[in-house]
C-alpha cells in the first residue's frame, strides 16, 4: 500500500516536472531552435525574403570570403578586441584599490558599474559628439596648442577605430572591476598580510599574489568579453561611426543589419555571415568550458 | 582590516585615485545634463561652461515632451519591459523549480539544450524570426520585441534561479507537503521567498538590459507608434544637422530610469555580477 503511495507521487512530480519546462522548451523552439535552423538553411540559398527561394551550395560563402568586405569586418572585430586587454589591466588596478577598503569605497564601487547602466546609444552619441571635427576633444587639444592633433577623428579608419576602442574600454571597465573584486573575495587575507610582511610593493603584490589566484576569473572575465566584442557591440557602432567610413569600422553583426536593410535584400548572403558568427561564438565557447575543465582538474 | 595596506599616506593616494576614477564616470551625464539647459549658439561657443543661470533652457525638456513625445516613447519601453520580465520571471520561475527540485525524464538533456542555447547571439537568429513574425502579423508589436527577449534570456534566468533554488533545503518543501501544501502552494510559499535574491536581480538587471537595447527593437519595430525610446533616439541623434542641446534633453531624460533603479538596487547588481552570473 505505501509502495503505491509512493510510485503514485513520484509520478506526480515527474508529471509535474515536465509540465513546467514545456513553457520554455515552446518558446526556445520556436525563438531560438527553429531560427538557428532555418539560418543554416537560408544561408545555401539566394532568398530574398519573398519568392526567391534556390539552393545555391556555397555560392554564398564564397561570395562572403572573396567579393564582400569580409575580412574588413574581422579586420574590425580583431581591433575591437585591443579593448579587451586594456579594459582587464585598468579592472585589475581598480579591483585591487576598491579592496583596500579606504574610506567611501562601496560609493566608488557603485560609481564604477555607472557606464554599464547607461544605453550605448546614449554613450555612443556623447563620444561622436565629443570626437565630432569641432567637437570637445578637439577644442581642448587646440586650446592647448595641439592643434595638429586635431583631426577629423570618425574620418577616417584608424582613428575611428581607435575612438571605438576607447569607448568600449571605458564602457566594460568597472564590469571588469566588480567581477575581479568578486573574485577576489576568495582570497584569504593572510596570504596578503603574510606578502605585505615579505616587503612586496603594490605591483608585486597586484601581479604575483593575486592575478595567479583569481586567474579563474581573469579569464571568464576574458572570455566573456570576447565573445561580447563579437556580438554586443552594434549599439556602439551605430550611434558612434554607423560601421563608416565605407565599413571600415563595421563588424559581422553590424554587416548583418546593414545587409537586412538594404534594398535589395540578400538574406541568404545575410544569413551565411550569421552562421560564420555563430561558429566564431561556438569555437570561443567551447574554448571557455575547456579553460574551465583544466582548471577544476587543478583544483 | 588584516591583509590590507596600513599607511595613511598610500590610503589617501587611493582615495584620489578612486575619486579621479569616479569623475571620469559621472562627468558625461553632468556634461549632457549642463549642455540641456544650454541653447544651440551658448553650446557651440563653450561646451564646457555652466548654463546661463538667468535663462535656463527648459525649452529643450518642454520639446521632448510636446514635440517628440518622449512619455509615448517611455510608455512602450515600459510596456515591453514589464511584459519581458513578467514571463522571464513565471516561466523561469516554474522551470528552475523542476529542474533544481523535481525528478524527470530527460531532465539533464533539457536543461543541457536550454543552456546552451544560451550563447547564440540574437543578430543570428533575428531575420528568420522577422520573417516569422511579419508572416503571422506580429512586426511592429510589442509582442514582437517581448517573445524576441524571451528567447534571448530565458536560459539565462533558469541558469540563475536553478543554482539559486537548488540552496533551498528539501527538508522545507517535504514538510510544506506534508502540511498538504500542492505546486503553487510550493512555489508561492517557498520557492519563491527563499529564491528572492535571483528573483529581484533577475527584475532589475532585465529592466536595464531592455530599457537600453537598441537592436531587437530597431529590426522589429520600425512603426512610429511603437518605437522603444533608444530605437526614437537613435533615429533623433541620426540626423547630424540637429539641434545638439536639445538631444542632450533626450538622453538626459532617457538614461534617468534604468540609472534610478541602479540608485536603488545597486547593492543586488554588485552582488550579482561579483558572483559572475551575468553579463
Amino acid at each position: 500500500m505505501k509502495a503505491v503511495v509512493k510510485t503514485n507521487f513520484r509520478r506526480k512530480k515527474a508529471i509535474q516536472g515536465i509540465l513546467s519546462v514545456i513553457p520554455t522548451i515552446i518558446v526556445l523552439l520556436f525563438i531560438r531552435f527553429y531560427p538557428i535552423g532555418e539560418a543554416i538553411y537560408r544561408s545555401f540559398t539566394n532568398w530574398n525574403g519573398l519568392y526567391q527561394n534556390d539552393w545555391v551550395g556555397f555560392q554564398n560563402y564564397i561570395d562572403i570570403f572573396t567579393n564582400s568586405p569580409f575580412w574588413t569586418l574581422l579586420r574590425n572585430s580583431f581591433v575591437l578586441l585591443i579593448s579587451v586587454p586594456l579594459q582587464i589591466f585598468i579592472g585589475l588596478l581598480v579591483a585591487v584599490l576598491l579592496y583596500e577598503e579606504v574610506a567611501g569605497w562601496k560609493f566608488f564601487r557603485a560609481i564604477v558599474y555607472v557606464p554599464q547602466i547607461i544605453s550605448a546609444v546614449i554613450i555612443g552619441y556623447l563620444f561622436r559628439i565629443a570626437f565630432g571635427l569641432d567637437g570637445p576633444i578637439n577644442l581642448v587639444l587646440r586650446k592647448i596648442g595641439l592643434g595638429i592633433m586635431s583631426i577629423e577623428w570618425l574620418g577616417n579608419s584608424a582613428s575611428a577605430l581607435f575612438v571605438l576602442v576607447f569607448c568600449l574600454t571605458w564602457f566594460s571597465i568597472g564590469w571588469q572591476a566588480i567581477i575581479i573584486l568578486g573574485g577576489m573575495t576568495r582570497i584569504s587575507p593572510s596570504i596578503l598580510e603574510s606578502a605585505n610582511l615579505d616587503g612586496a610593493n603594490f605591483w608585486q603584490r597586484t601581479f604575483l599574489v593575486i592575478v595567479p589566484i583569481i586567474l579563474r576569473t581573469i579569464e571568464y572575465g576574458a572570455i566573456m568579453s570576447i565573445v561580447w566584442t563579437f556580438t554586443g557591440t552594434f549599439a556602439f557602432i551605430y550611434s558612434i561611426t554607423y560601421g563608416g567610413p565605407g565599413y571600415e569600422t563595421s563588424t559581422i553583426d553590424y554587416m548583418i543589419y546593414t545587409k537586412f536593410y538594404q534594398a535589395s535584400a540578400n538574406y541568404g548572403f545575410a544569413t551565411g555571415l550569421a552562421v560564420i558568427l555563430l561558429i566564431i561564438i561556438l569555437i570561443l565557447t567551447f574554448a571557455e568550458m575547456k579553460f574551465t575543465n583544466r582548471v577544476s582538474d587543478w583544483e | 582590516m588584516s591583509g590590507k595596506t596600513k599607511g595613511r599616506t598610500t590610503k589617501i593616494l587611493i582615495f584620489i585615485v578612486l575619486a579621479i576614477l569616479a569623475i571620469s564616470n559621472l562627468y558625461p551625464l553632468l556634461f549632457v545634463f549642463l549642455n540641456s539647459l544650454k541653447n544651440r549658439p551658448d553650446y557651440l561657443t563653450n561646451p564646457f561652461s555652466l548654463p546661463n543661470l538667468n535663462q535656463l533652457a527648459w525649452g529643450n525638456y518642454a520639446t521632448m515632451i510636446s514635440q517628440f513625445q518622449i512619455l509615448k516613447l517611455f510608455k512602450n519601453t515600459l510596456i515591453i519591459s514589464v511584459l519581458t520580465i513578467f514571463f522571464l520571471l513565471t516561466f523561469g520561475i516554474v522551470a528552475s523549480y523542476a529542474f533544481s527540485k523535481l525528478k524527470f525524464i530527460g531532465k539533464e538533456v533539457i536543461y543541457f539544450l536550454i543552456i546552451s542555447s544560451m550563447f547564440v547571439p540574437v543578430q543570428v537568429t533575428i531575420i528568420p524570426i522577422y520573417m516569422l513574425f511579419s508572416k503571422i502579423h506580429l512586426v511592429n508589436t510589442y509582442w514582437s520585441v517581448v517573445i524576441t527577449y524571451l528567447g534571448m534570456f530565458l536560459s539565462e534566468t533558469i541558469l540563475l534561479m536553478t543554482a539559486t533554488f537548488r540552496g533551498i533545503p528539501d527538508a522545507i518543501i517535504e514538510a510544506a507537503e506534508l502540511d498538504g501544501a500542492g505546486y503553487f502552494d510550493i512555489l508561492r510559499y517557498v520557492i519563491v521567498p527563499m529564491g528572492r535574491p535571483a528573483i529581484v536581480l533577475c527584475i532589475i538587471y532585465y529592466f536595464i538590459v531592455t530599457w537600453n537595447d537598441l537592436f531587437t527593437p530597431l529590426i522589429l519595430l520600425t512603426d512610429m507608434d511603437s518605437r522603444t525610446v533608444m530605437v526614437a533616439l537613435a533615429s533623433l541623434i541620426s540626423r547630424y544637422s540637429g539641434d545638439p542641446t536639445f538631444q542632450f534633453a533626450g538622453l538626459f531624460l532617457a538614461a534617468i530610469p534604468a540609472i534610478l533603479v541602479y540608485v536603488i538596487f545597486q547593492k543586488y547588481i554588485i552582488k550579482g555580477i561579483g558572483e559572475g552570473s551575468t553579463r
